[in-house]
């Protein structure tokens, strides 16, 4: 509990050094609990999700970092390795193959690399699985547009 | 069966004939058969229930032989390669601690080996010759002897690695395969780090995984399945039959890990136990025993031969059972009440053929089943039952025995030896009954040779069982003669011997498929096809002696002769038989 908790004010240390160093991303740590986080991502460019901005949730487990963080999406995505619904995360370093050199940090980054290349072979999300493996890469990237800019960009006017 | 097969056959019986009364060990060099048979163990301070079998193609390890192996395997290779111990026992266990694919893959590619197992030849980073790191996990500085790290060189604090480790091993066997905590790093964790960084319940743990590991990975290795035991079995592979014993008496099959059911295969033996356990059979039943009532849909069983069946109350509607008709409907137009011709007349228009006919299947499948299930069931009790009995007679009656007679114990050992082969064929013949009810019906002289034999064997193991059951008991609680007591080790040896030569030949045939009817088909075609399944326990032995299903070319062998009405291979100069006078 003791570790977790300094380990993780280190990483809020470096947050709020790092703040300009990685535009893309913007950790905030919960006012009255340093267990629960918030991140906003931004979407990678040239892929459907460029221009919108997405939510994580982080949950941090007493054993963090020799446990992972528990992390979902908050805003509406579609994409193949993130449940619609629950906005859940397929990601192998977020299971199995966590490492306790991860941060809050480079999960945030390592989520970002896979909007950019989904692998629609383990995926949450049946219909967008079933549409990228299909072949039919336009049918999946006008639905997955669809919704970022339903969910994802902030309203006009 | 050829001729070498019956002189051997007749070898083994007279080696052991003499083993047998001079006390000693009865390992006969030109036995070229794996041992079916039980053998005496010749170390004394031996207490266990059973006696070893010869153990030939297979070697039982305790813990320590284990660890010795491993010590072993883990010194040659450290040597051949000139690599550190720990990289040795991380290479083997990538290789399922086979030796020589180490050896193999490591000339053929040492630097794919490398990478694969995560031994780095060069550090990753060097760290500075003095001052502080910062540890990669809970990122505070410490000083360079607060810090450790695998061969890559990353450091992280002593504390961060002791939780690191510690989280894995409790996670589970994967900490052997630990790796650096840094993700593009992959250099191996190994038992070193383990040993200087852990607490000693996780070492112990880390140790227990490495045993494990040790007997679960190696192709030629298995644990004893008996609960609570700790004793691992090897396994010349490619030796023939796969039955061992371990220490703890327990005998199993070395390939599918079940008891032991030599003759009856592997696959046949799960067949078995999956339809044992299925509870599709009983579903079986009730769709033979009943139908719905055409009103109220309950089922209703029909006990009873009328056809005429009225439902349990509340309902009690009366039906017909063969059109499930209204009962009232039935009479003159139909025939009369007791004759649905309805019923008739359709069957011949095929409307009710099909689900009558599967009713009856099932019904008489289901016969045939309880049939065989039965019997196997009888005689795994009876095994049991059996095998307590052994080890009361061990360590209660041979003492009191050895009082009553005036005979040192080493004497009596012809009474465990009875027992060993009543345990030993309870054994064989529960599998046969497994084996009979796959047998298809329509190949019927190979049922007809197979019911013979294991009716032949059965009736020998009756009166062997009898035999050391009742007969033995007279002579623990009477004061019987010393000639009435040589008798009965007569005859009791002489069962057991006539006993073991059935099962032998039941064994065989049923091991090579019962092929000796293909040669003998003809002669089976004699007698009547039509007890199918299981007459055998009532067939008496005296008359079928002289049929000599299959087992003709024993007679005409020119190094002895088998008797005809216990089949007990005589000398060729013995003029009757030796075991039960009949004349040749
Ligand atoms: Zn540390
Ligand atoms: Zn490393
Ligand atoms: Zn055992
Ligand atoms: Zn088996
Ligand atoms: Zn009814
Ligand atoms: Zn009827
Ligand atoms: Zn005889």
């Amino acid at each position: 509990m003791q570790a977790s908790r300094a380990r993780l004010f280190k990483e809020y240390k470096e947050v709020q050094r790092e703040k300009v160093a990685d535009p893309d991303i913007q950790l905030v740590c919960d006012d009255s609990n340093i267990f629960k986080w918030t991140a906003l991502i931004k979407g990678p460019s040239e892929t459907p999700y460029e221009g919108g901005v997405f939510q994580l949730a982080f949950s941090v487990p007493e054993q963090y970092p020799l446990q992972p963080p528990q992390v979902r999406f908050l805003t509406k995505i579609f994409h193949p390795n993130v449940h619609f619904k629950t906005g859940e995360i397929c990601l192998d370093i977020l299971k199995n193959a966590w490492s306790p050199a991860w941060t809050l940090q480079s999960v945030c980054r390592a989520i970002i690399a896979l909007m950019a290349h989904p692998e629609p072979d383990s995926p949450l999300n049946c219909d967008s699985g079933n549409l990228l493996r299909s072949g039919d890469v336009r049918g999946f990237q006008s639905m997955a547009k669809m919704y970022t800019r339903l969910a994802a960009m902030p309203k006009k006017g | 069966m050829d001729s070498e097969d019956d002189m051997h056959d007749a070898n083994d019986v007279d080696s052991y004939e003499e083993d047998y009364y001079s006390g000693d060990a009865m390992y006969s060099e030109d036995e070229d058969d794996a041992g079916y048979e039980f053998l005496h163990n010749d170390s004394d301070d031996s207490d266990d229930v059973l006696v070893s079998r010869q153990q030939k193609n297979y070697t039982i390890l305790k813990e320590d032989d284990i660890l010795q192996r491993q010590e072993d395997d883990i010194t040659t290779i450290c040597s051949v390669l000139s690599i550190s111990r720990d990289s040795a026992c991380m290479l083997l266990r990538r290789y399922n601690w086979n030796v020589s694919n180490v050896h193999e893959a490591w000339f053929a590619n040492e630097d794919k080996v490398r990478k694969a197992v995560g031994l780095l030849d060069k550090t990753e980073f060097k760290p500075p010759k003095a001052g502080e790191l910062p540890c990669g996990i809970c990122f505070e500085s410490y000083p360079l002897d607060k810090t450790s790290s695998a061969a890559c060189g990353h450091p992280f604090c002593n504390t961060c690695w002791t939780a690191y480790i510690s989280t894995s091993i409790n996670d589970g066997p994967g900490c052997l395969t630990l790796r650096c905590p840094i993700p593009s790093c992959g250099a191996a964790v190994g038992v070193n780090m383990v040993n200087m960084l852990t607490s000693d319940e996780d070492k112990k743990k880390y140790r227990r995984y490495l045993l494990r590991s040790y007997i679960e990975d190696n192709r030629k290795t298995k644990w004893c399945p008996a609960p609570g035991c700790d004793f691992a079995i090897e396994f010349d592979l490619g030796s023939g039959s796969y039955d061992v014993t371990c220490h703890c008496s327990y005998s199993f099959c070395w390939n599918c890990t079940e008891e032991a059911h030599r003759p009856v295969d592997c696959e046949t033996v799960s067949k078995w136990i999956m339809k044992n356990s299925a509870e599709s059979e009983n579903m079986n039943w009730i769709l033979a025993n009943s139908k719905p009532c055409p009103k109220c849909k309950r089922p209703i069983e029909k006990n009873q031969g009328c056809m005429h069946m009225t439902c349990n109350p509340p309902c009690k509607y009366e039906f017909c059972w063969l059109c499930l008709g209204q009962w009232s409907d039935h009479g003159e137009r139909t025939g009369g009440f007791y004759a649905c011709n309805r019923y008739e007349s359709a069957k011949q228009e095929g409307a009710y053929d099909e689900s009558e006919r599967r009713r009856e299947m099932a019904k008489n499948s289901l016969e045939r089943y309880t049939h065989y299930y039965e019997r196997w069931a009888t005689n795994q009790s009876s095994r049991q039952k059996a095998l307590a009995d052994l080890h009361q007679m061990q360590t209660v009656h041979l003492a009191k025995l050895s009082e009553k007679q005036c005979q040192p114990e080493t004497q009596l050992k012809f009474i465990i030896e009875a027992w060993l082969q009543i345990v030993e064929c309870r054994r064989v013949l529960k599998w046969t009954y497994a084996y009979g009810y796959y047998l298809p019906e329509h190949e019927l002289a190979k049922r007809q040779f197979f019911e013979y034999l294991q009716g032949e064997a059965e009736a020998g193991l009756e009166r062997l069982h009898q035999c050391a059951e009742k007969e033995l008991h007279t002579y623990l609680n009477d004061d019987a003669s010393q000639d009435a007591f040589n008798n009965f080790r007569t005859k009791l040896a002489g069962l057991t011997s006539v006993t073991r030569n059935y099962f032998e030949n039941l064994v065989r045939a049923l091991e090579n498929g019962l092929s000796d009817v293909d040669a003998h088909g003809a002669s089976s075609k004699t007698s009547s096809s039509k007890n199918a399944a299981g007459t055998s326990k009532s067939k008496g032995t005296k008359g079928k002696g002289s049929n000599k299903v299959g087992t003709t070319s024993r007679t005409d062998d020119s190094t002895g002769w088998a008797c005809d009405q216990c089949t007990y291979m005589n000398p060729k100069n013995a003029t009757s038989c030796q075991m039960c006078n009949n004349g040749r």
